[in-house]
């Protein structure tokens, strides 16, 4: 019975165009602009782009998380005097000097970069290029972006904050796809779907309270059918919209703009706990409303707080340190932490048991809290 | 079919349905008749497991009010138009069907049969959002009938309904030979289609029985009403002194010199009596009219206020 509850619901939610909207072309659209923004063309020159100051390993994660195009070639340089030279005399195009500030810079100042390679002249990072040579000081500033994002993927997820010629050799391998700006895209893609999960999680819960003041659902009820299949029926229908955009947009943003979200068992594993999490929550804090019009002011209101507060719209990094840990009470926090780790640090599976634990045991609680409320709409 | 005993229901201070027991037999129609407010919404909601009574008993061919056997058996048809707008109507009765745990060919037939019987074949695949108000009443009970039920509760079916749709509801009831439990506000719809009635007020079930039967034991006399062609002058009064020493009359009153108002056992039986008292002043008659009591009669009597108050 679960089935024909869940059947319907998502029959109708297939032909209620705003739903559609909400839950897979608004994401896809955001999305779609990310990708855009942050994932455009490349030249086709050869480029010669020198570090120093930063181990092979971290030059090899740093060519990796910017998915560096084919022409595009990192060298590691002994010295900053070396490289200076070198970009002078013309064997390289451009250099980035990773100093040993990079190690001390807080997140907030790791962000500035990767949100916005060339603009900043942070002590941690020198670019240099000749006057004449902008595209290859456009690759050494995309260069200085995804050495910041390594640093400060290793920090967001909690690990030791490893100084940058330090950091341990890794077996990885440059995949030319993209361009700049990747890294971005990994985050916000995820960043988006997770939280218009909570807005579809809170008009699911709108078209039950539509039911009940339509008279559906005391038909429904006055079936010989529990209260409580029909509520798991109804929140079965609510997943499955909310995995479905999750997975619309991850497919969407891999295939047209190269995003990586990382590995997929683990983008499903996430994914499926982010849903969960969210959607339970969506629809207990929409069940408070008093009717349908509450219920989407309630959807969209919170889903904007939620959104800034756990960093889906300004990455949690860049808040101060009272607002990076409020960011871990929001399950959207720890979605992000997951996802951060499966793309921006290109983690296996099993380094995201941790998130993935956090958001089932919230599922637990905001699930919960959700099928008490929704029940009382259906039991007599 | 089914058995309701000593029901109360309370909602804060408010005393919606007190006491209330009736009983409805396999093929009767039971009509439940009433004011707005007066806990027939109550009490037929407690009757099919929406609401829990806070004291009494209900049963429905044997199972306990509000178990699974109990709604199997009961076909709902609420108020409102409980059905979604965007789907078709063969779309909606294909939902609430499996709900009843109908599917396949059996489900098919009877999505068939349901909107054959309330003449809504030929619009099986339009959408319900296109219907009238009338064909969304009927397609409402189609769902309500979907599943065979044993007992066809309906609250209200006819609120807003044009002639034609009402009386195509009401025959469809009529013609179904199972338990109904019938509400209504209309004392010619419960007169109609109900083999006996229920007059609740208050939360409370005041009287009981046939239509007839309530009429005669609640209803009190016929009035009969007599109008002059032309002023008549002294011979009204003078016929009214006559009319009064007829055994069967029991009041007559004058209203001006043109009309008698007079009450009686049986109005029919007095007529003759009456033309032939008024042909004997010299009168001649241009109207007379029996008003038999009736269930409005009745609930007036016992409530002191009118079914539509």
């Amino acid at each position: 019975m679960i089935r024909v509850v869940a059947a319907n619901e998502l029959r109708r939610r297939l032909r209620d165009r705003s739903m559609l909207i909400t839950c897979i072309v608004a994401p896809l659209a955001l999305a779609s602009i990310l990708g855009f923004a942050f994932a455009g063309g490349t030249s086709g020159a050869p480029v010669r782009i020198g570090v120093a100051g930063a181990s092979p390993a971290l030059i090899a994660q740093a060519s990796r998380a910017d998915q560096l195009p084919r022409q595009v070639h990192l060298e590691r340089v002994a010295t900053a005097a070396a490289l200076v030279r070198a970009v002078d005399g013309g064997r390289l195009t451009a250099g980035v000097i990773v100093t040993h500030a990079a190690a001390r810079l807080g997140l907030s100042r790791l962000l500035v970069p990767i949100l916005a390679p060339g603009t900043s002249h942070l002590p941690g990072f020198k670019v240099k290029y000749p006057s004449t040579s902008l595209v290859g000081g456009e690759w050494a500033d995309s260069v200085a972006a995804a050495i910041a994002s390594r640093l400060y993927a290793a920090r967001l997820v909690g690990g030791p904050a490893r100084h940058p010629s330090t950091t341990a050799a890794l077996d990885v391998t440059t995949d030319p796809l993209g361009s700049a700006g990747k890294g971005v895209l990994n985050y916000f893609a995820p960043s988006i779907a997770v939280i218009f999960l909570f807005i579809g999680g809170g008009l699911g819960l709108r078209s039950l309270l539509l039911e009940r003041s339509g008279g559906t659902l005391v038909r429904m009820a006055a079936a010989p059918v529990r209260p409580n299949r029909i509520v798991a029926g109804k929140l079965v229908a609510i997943l499955v919209t909310g995995l479905v955009s999750v997975f619309v947009v991850w497919g969407v943003t891999a295939t047209v703009f190269g995003a990586d979200w990382g590995a997929p068992a683990g983008v499903v594993l996430m994914s499926l706990g982010s849903t969960v999490a969210m959607c339970g929550l969506g629809v207990f804090l929409t069940s408070l409303a008093k009717d349908e019009q509450a219920a989407l002011g309630v959807a969209l209101l919170v889903g904007l707080l939620l959104s800034l507060l756990g960093g889906n719209l300004l990455p949690a990094g860049a808040l101060p340190p009272l607002l990076q840990k409020l960011s871990l009470i929001t399950p959207n926090g720890w979605a992000l932490v997951g996802f951060g780790r499966l793309a921006l640090l290109h983690e296996g599976t099993g380094q995201i048991v941790d998130p993935f634990l956090v958001l089932c045991a919230i599922s637990v609680v905001t699930t919960g809290l959700a099928l008490t409320r929704v029940r009382r709409m259906v039991r007599p | 079919m089914l058995e309701c005993r000593g029901l109360s229901k309370r909602f804060g201070d408010r005393v919606a349905v007190d006491g209330v027991s009736l009983s409805v037999g396999d093929s009767e129609c039971y009509g439940l008749l009433g004011p707005n407010g007066a806990g027939k919404t109550t009490t037929i909601s407690m009757v099919c497991g929406l609401l829990e009574p806070d004291s009494g008993t209900i049963t429905v061919g044997g199972a306990p009010g509000g178990s699974l056997d109990a709604k199997a058996a009961v076909g709902y048809v609420p108020q409102d138009l409980a059905l979604y707008h965007d789907l078709t109507a063969r779309q909606n009765l294909e939902f609430f069907g499996q709900l009843y745990g109908l599917k396949g060919p059996r489900l098919a037939g009877r999505i068939g049969a349901s909107l054959e019987l309330v003449g809504l074949a030929d619009r099986a695949d339009d959408k319900v959002g296109t219907f009238s108000g009338g064909m969304k009443r009927r397609a409402n009970m189609a769902a309500g009938l979907l599943h065979e039920p044993r007992l066809l509760v309906l609250d209200e079916p006819t609120v807003g309904v044009d002639p034609q749709s009402r009386n195509a509801i009401l025959e469809t009831v009529a013609s179904l030979g199972i338990a109904v439990l019938y509400t209504t506000h209309y004392m010619e719809e419960a007169s109609k289609i109900c083999d006996r009635v229920g007059i609740i007020d208050g939360g409370r079930i005041i009287a009981e029985g046939t239509g007839r039967e309530l009429v005669t034991r609640h209803g009190g006399a016929d009035r009969v009403r007599l109008t002059m062609v032309t002023d008549a002058g002294d011979a009204v009064a003078e016929l009214a002194d006559a009319i009064r020493r007829l055994a069967t009359v029991s009041e007559v009153r004058q209203e001006g010199t043109t009309e008698l108002d007079l009450t009686t056992d049986h109005g029919a039986a007095v007529l003759p009596a009456l033309v032939e008292l008024a042909a004997a002043h010299g009168l001649e008659l241009s109207g007379v009219e029996v008003l038999a009591p009736d269930l409005e009669t009745v609930f007036l009597t016992l409530t002191g206020k009118a079914l539509r108050d």
